[in-house]
């Protein structure tokens, strides 16, 4: 009873520390995982997409589908936002995610759907599943001059274009959600050489992406990026976010001040991680709590490097707000100092923005190197 | 006399327009460039040389959506120079515009102005 009771509490908790190293546990071998919880507005669904269409032109194997993967993705988001059309919180709960892990692709999306139509949605699930290559493009035409799925939801057409593009059955999964919802998932395997898809056996169930979006949901996590952090790949992200914040606030000083703290905190994993390769590796969360915004950033460092880290961030919490502009004022005014990053001007900006010290942690990986995670609420 | 300077804007990257024939200066936009010194470097070059002959009155008109840390090490650097110039005898002021309800710009304004030993007016932006 005791163990439900405190579990409950701790499950409303928000997003803590230690939770970029739960994901980034989980997705470490991922050259590329981009997870989206939240609204679903057209703006952000093209920013989406426009993040995930410049991470698959980074993948040498795949630029070449781009174009496939784009209409994919652009159709599992009508797929949300369709589904979600007359019903205002429908549109308001959807998930998204792309990976490129082991040279595979995979694209989910979930949305919430109303139990009743459940039904319906998995009969023509089936039915796609159930025909071949040819039968499909039947059935494709059939549905394009009979218009006559539409009025059950819609899905029809997407559905069936979703199997030909992506040359494999529908994976789908529906997750109870209350007693009025459940979430529709939908899985995607993408590969540059289609017939290979059909060998390739999957490590990454559906249920691992549900997991991941039961975790979000749990910790009001808004979204999460994990891969390179080059400034190409950085501008969609706060793209994404700004849309985000602009139904979340009027007030727009609140806007400008999340933003300038993503931006800094971003640009330092830029500058300052420890690169793999020639990438600059990272991972970010941003999530809600109550009326403020919690961002996590992770990424390796050089062990070598931790203790001079650790006390300019034990210098700058041991401060105030008086004396943090002090110390600001004198890094700026100090022209012996790099100007392009490692001073610790943006991290002291950002201290006088926040309501919590900067709480952050070092995980041992080896003799060598460490991860780095940080979390701030503003 | 110098040839004027011009930088395209990009999302990153502000518009800056230094032309001392026509008695311009303005920079406007954003600025968190990836690499901050590589794009300032010509910037504050410009006002070197320009220093070596400026016009009777330097007015530069700043107005930025948003800046990084590190873009702001740069423009105090560049304002830096400008304070050579006003050493020389010549004028030399800066009007620094945000929205009305952008609080971070004007902070950020004020700060400047509290470091800089040149006028640095700070004016609301009428949309």
């Amino acid at each position: 009873m005791l163990f439900y009771f405190l579990k409950g509490i701790i499950n409303l908790l928000p997003m803590d520390i230690n939770t970029t190293y739960w994901f980034f546990e989980r997705i470490k071998e991922d050259n590329l995982c981009m997870l989206y919880s939240g609204n679903f507005s057209d703006e952000i669904t093209n920013k989406l997409i426009e993040l995930s269409e410049y991470n698959i032109n980074n993948i040498d194997a795949l630029s070449k589908m781009k174009k496939k993967a784009s209409f994919l993705m652009a159709e599992c988001f009508q797929n949300i936002v369709r589904h979600g059309e007359k019903i205002k919180r429908l549109h308001s709960d959807g998930f998204f995610l792309t990976k490129n892990w082991g040279g595979v692709y995979y694209i989910t999306s979930g949305n919430l759907i109303e139990k009743n139509k459940i039904k319906n949605l998995q009969n023509q699930l089936e039915k796609v599943n159930s025909l071949s290559k040819e039968e499909l493009k039947m059935l494709y035409r059939e549905v394009l001059e009979n218009n006559e799925i539409s009025d059950k939801g819609g899905a029809g057409l997407g559905l069936i274009e979703m199997a030909r593009k992506s040359g494999q059955k529908l994976d789908y999964l529906f997750e109870n959600k209350d007693d009025t919802f459940s979430y529709f998932y939908n899985q995607i395997m993408l590969k540059s050489d289609v017939d290979e898809l059909n060998k390739v056996v999957s490590d990454f169930p559906l249920t691992d992406s549900i997991s991941y979006h039961k975790k979000m949901v749990e910790k009001n996590i808004i979204l999460i990026h994990k891969g390179d952090f080059s400034q190409d790949s950085i501008f969609p992200v706060l793209k994404i976010i700004e849309e985000n914040l602009q139904k979340e606030f009027h007030d727009s000083t609140q806007k400008k001040k999340i933003f300038h703290i993503l931006v800094e905190l971003l640009q330092n994993i830029s500058r300052h991680c420890l690169k793999m390769g020639d990438k600059k590796e990272g991972i970010f969360l941003i999530g809600n709590s109550d009326s403020n915004y919690i961002i996590n950033t992770g990424n390796l460092i050089e062990n070598k490097n931790i203790k001079k880290f650790k006390k300019l961030l034990n210098e700058i919490n041991s401060l105030n707000r008086k004396e943090l502009k002090n110390l600001y004022l004198s890094k700026l005014r100090d022209r012996n100092l790099p100007t392009n990053g490692g001073a610790g001007i943006g991290l002291i900006d950002i201290a006088r923005r926040i309501i919590s010290p900067l709480n952050y942690d070092f995980h041992p990986i080896d003799e060598k190197k460490s991860f780095f995670t940080m979390n701030v609420i503003a | 006399m110098l040839q004027t300077f011009e930088s395209t804007e990009t999302r990153d990257k502000p518009y800056i327009i230094f032309d001392p024939q026509n008695n311009r200066f303005e920079i406007k936009g954003n600025s968190l460039p990836e690499d901050t010194t590589l794009f300032y470097k010509p910037v504050i070059e410009w006002i070197i040389e320009y220093a070596k002959n400026p016009n009777q009155t330097t007015h530069l008109i700043c107005s930025l959506e948003y800046f990084n840390s590190s873009s702001a090490k740069m423009l105090y650097e560049l304002f830096i120079e400008l304070e050579k110039i006003k050493d020389l005898g010549k004028e030399v002021k800066v009007t620094w515009y945000f929205d009305p309800d952008d609080h971070l710009i004007e902070e950020k304004g004020m700060e400047f102005q509290s470091i800089l030993q040149i006028p640095f007016q700070l004016k609301e932006k009428n949309n």
